[in-house]
């Protein structure tokens, strides 16, 4: 069987500067892998070069979307493909009304399997019922993308774009990061309700406690641009006791 | 007159006494301004000068082309201008208290055209001087049915010198819509609007020339007391577009809404040149101007406020920006303020910018090609400065124009 995601030896620079260097990952449909380590060990790089975002450049190492290579993609066309990126720190996009992009996002992956555009009303009904399960207001809706947001809002609009999109592979960075216990309690029940055996997930995170929420088959640590170490669950709770110190000295 | 530059044929012109005998003498004197000229310094006229073009005399065909849907959508009564002439057809069935008259003869309304006329312009005096007939337009009370002035033609070795004096008695209001998009070789529209106290002027322009056309607009405003004017102008046709705008508030409370968008792609020139004359004191003007350009299109905006020793509270606010798409393209903001009062608040900005890449990214990681999120980005930059248009039916003639233009459509 194909691998959903496949990661080989990935090397990626920003600018000049090495940030990833030789990460290997296999992530099969279905399944749920974590991501941990402390900051600036690369997670976000990781993530904006799996979405293939400018300027974060490969330079070693490929990586395979159901058997095919991501390189040379651009980000919409992996959007298209099942990708789907929650940001750290969703952009503001001010004057696009939320309903629109919401929309524009939905028909380009109707258009790219060559079904119809959706038609308006429609759209709404379906977009309220999903705001609604993760406490979005209609008022939230009807504003620009992310404008005037708070962070725990940002968060909860990432996870309505991913429940529209219905992605096959979903990275998910720092999905807890700012979020209250209640916010956190929402955002990771949201994210649950889109666990399926048809999509696989891989979710960043700093902290153990949204790993308590999402519950990861596989738990990876990071640490200056490598996975360091690789296990189930319970290495989340290791890394919680002795901190990523220790991990880096067992590196 | 100086070298070079393109001529109309004025040997049918018969203007030897009065106003347009007067514009005629002072045309002949100064001509087109040349490369030293400063308030053309970033808009050379130089391209005119091969341009053999002679003002056109007759009408030929009848009101056709988007702008007539554009005016059967607002249900609008047109008065239809063709290569400069007007039609007589657009003179009868007026709505409400407005009149239309022939300019051409009537000395008085000649002269006050002349004195609106912003001053030193070269179509000022030119199209004063060549205009076939030309009308004036007076609104005696509030109106309800809008009005467009429509310029059209095919004639590309026609020059068109439409002159209007649109006149609004105190009190009176009135939705004004220009639509320029003909094929001339020049449009050159003199149009004057008198504003006296108390009246309001809601007007929209849309500039759609063809892509050869020249399009220079000399427009002046007096505002009376407590008289107003919204107006805004979209800008996309045309080779080479100047829209110069003289605004003189000379009643107390008058206020002045003046925004305009302009877009151009290919090796188009686009210019928005402004001058707010604030004469006396507690007047307000506002101007908010956004400039979207690709390839090697240039843009500029020019926008001068004068505040008289007299003018205190003055409040004189404007704000440009320009985006651009194209390493090629080129952006130049030259906002002036000359205050001679103390007690004003006056502001201006400029900033050209490009389209954020962060914005863009997480646009197409959502599955969005590249050319619609930098679409959707643009209409973004530009949609708060329509939605500035408080008249809903005005606002929605220019929201296709520039739709069309996001398009990448020539024409409508
Ligand atoms: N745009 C950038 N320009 C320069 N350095 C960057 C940029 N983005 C990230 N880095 C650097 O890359 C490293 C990894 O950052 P990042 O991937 O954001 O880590 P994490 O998400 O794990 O906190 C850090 O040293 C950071 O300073
Ligand atoms: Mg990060």
């Amino acid at each position: 069987m194909t691998a959903l995601l496949e990661i080989r030896d990935l090397h990626a620079s920003v600018g000049d500067k090495p940030i990833l260097k030789g990460i290997d990952l296999t992530i099969n449909t279905g399944e749920v892998h974590a991501i941990m380590g402390p900051n600036g060990s690369g997670k976000s790089t990781m993530s904006y070069v799996l979405a293939g975002r400018d300027g974060y450049e490969v330079t070693g190492g490929d990586i395979l979307m159901n058997g095919e290579s991501l390189l040379e993609m651009e980000p919409d066309e992996r959007a298209r493909a099942g990708m789907f990126l929650a940001f750290q720190y969703p952009v503001e996009l001010p004057g696009v009304g939320g309903m629109s992009f919401l929309r524009a996002a939905v028909n380009a992956l109707r258009i790219e399997a060559g079904e119809e555009e959706i038609d308006q009303l429609g759209f709404v009904k379906i977009v309220r019922e999903k705001a609604k399960l993760l406490g979005i207001s209609d008022d939230m809706l009807k504003r620009a993308v992310n404008v005037g947001f708070s962070g725990g809002e940002k968060k909860r609009y990432e996870i309505l774009q991913m429940a529209l999109l219905e992605p096959t592979m979903a990275v998910l960075d720092e999905t807890d990061s700012g979020l209250d216990v209640d916010a956190l309690r929402i955002v990771s029940e949201g994210v649950n309700l889109l666990r399926d055996p048809g999509r696989a997930m891989l979710v960043i995170t700093h902290y153990q406690r949204l790993l308590n929420h999402i519950v990861p088959d596989y738990v990876h640590i990071l640490a200056d641009g490598r996975i360091r170490k690789s296990g189930g669950k319970e290495l989340a709770l290791e890394v919680e006791e002795s901190g990523y110190a220790g991990v880096d000295d067992a590196a | 007159m100086p070298e070079l530059m393109m001529q109309p044929d004025l040997s049918a012109v018969t203007a030897s006494g009065g106003v347009r005998g007067a514009a005629l003498a002072r045309w002949q004197k100064s001509g087109w301004p040349g490369p030293r000229a400063e308030a053309w310094r970033y808009t050379s006229l130089a391209r005119l000068s091969d341009v053999d073009l002679a003002p056109a005399t007759s009408l030929a065909g009848g009101l056709t082309g988007p702008g007539a849907l554009a005016a059967a959508g607002i249900n609008a009564h047109v008065i239809r201008f063709e290569n400069g002439v007007v039609d007589p057809a657009g003179m009868s069935g007026l709505p409400g208290t407005v009149s239309v008259a022939t300019l051409d003869g009537d000395e008085p309304a000649m002269a006050q055209l002349a004195d609106l006329a912003p001053a030193g312009h070269p179509v000022s005096d030119l199209s004063l001087a060549v205009m076939n007939g030309g009308i004036v337009m007076d609104v005696a009370g509030a109106v309800e049915t809008p009005v467009m002035l429509m310029f059209e033609g095919d004639d590309a070795g026609a020059s068109a010198h439409p002159a209007i004096l649109v006149r609004l008695a105190p009190g009176a209001s009135i939705q004004i819509a220009e639509w320029h998009q003909s094929a001339v070789g020049l449009a050159a529209p003199l149009i004057g609007y008198d504003i006296a106290a108390g009246a309001r002027l809601e007007q929209v322009k849309v500039q759609a020339e063809g892509a050869a056309t020249t399009h220079l607009a000399a427009t002046g405003v007096a505002l009376g007391e407590g008289a107003s004017i919204a107006g805004f102008s979209l800008s996309t046709g045309g080779a080479l577009a100047r829209l110069e705008t003289h605004v003189a508030m000379q009643g107390e409370g008058a206020d002045c809404q003046l925004s305009a968008i302009y877009m151009g792609r290919g090796a188009q020139h686009q210019d928005i040149t402004t001058y707010m004359d604030h004469a006396v004191a507690n007047c307000t003007s506002n101007q908010i101007i956004r400039g979207v350009l690709d390839d090697s299109a240039r843009g500029v905006y020019q926008g001068r406020v004068h505040v008289a020793p007299d003018a205190q509270k003055t409040d004189g606010q404007q704000m440009s920006r320009a985006l651009l798409l194209s390493r090629k393209a080129e952006a130049d903001a030259k906002p002036e303020l000359e205050i001679y009062a103390d007690d004003v608040v006056c502001a201006h900005g400029a900033t050209v910018g490009e389209l954020d890449a962060t914005q863009l990214f997480y646009l197409t990681s959502r599955g969005i090609p590249f050319e619609t999120a930098r679409a959707m980005l643009i209409e973004a930059f530009l949609i708060d400065t329509i939605e500035t248009i408080e008249n809903e039916l005005l606002a929605g003639l220019l929201r296709p124009v520039a739709e069309a233009w996001l398009a990448g459509k020539e024409t409508l």
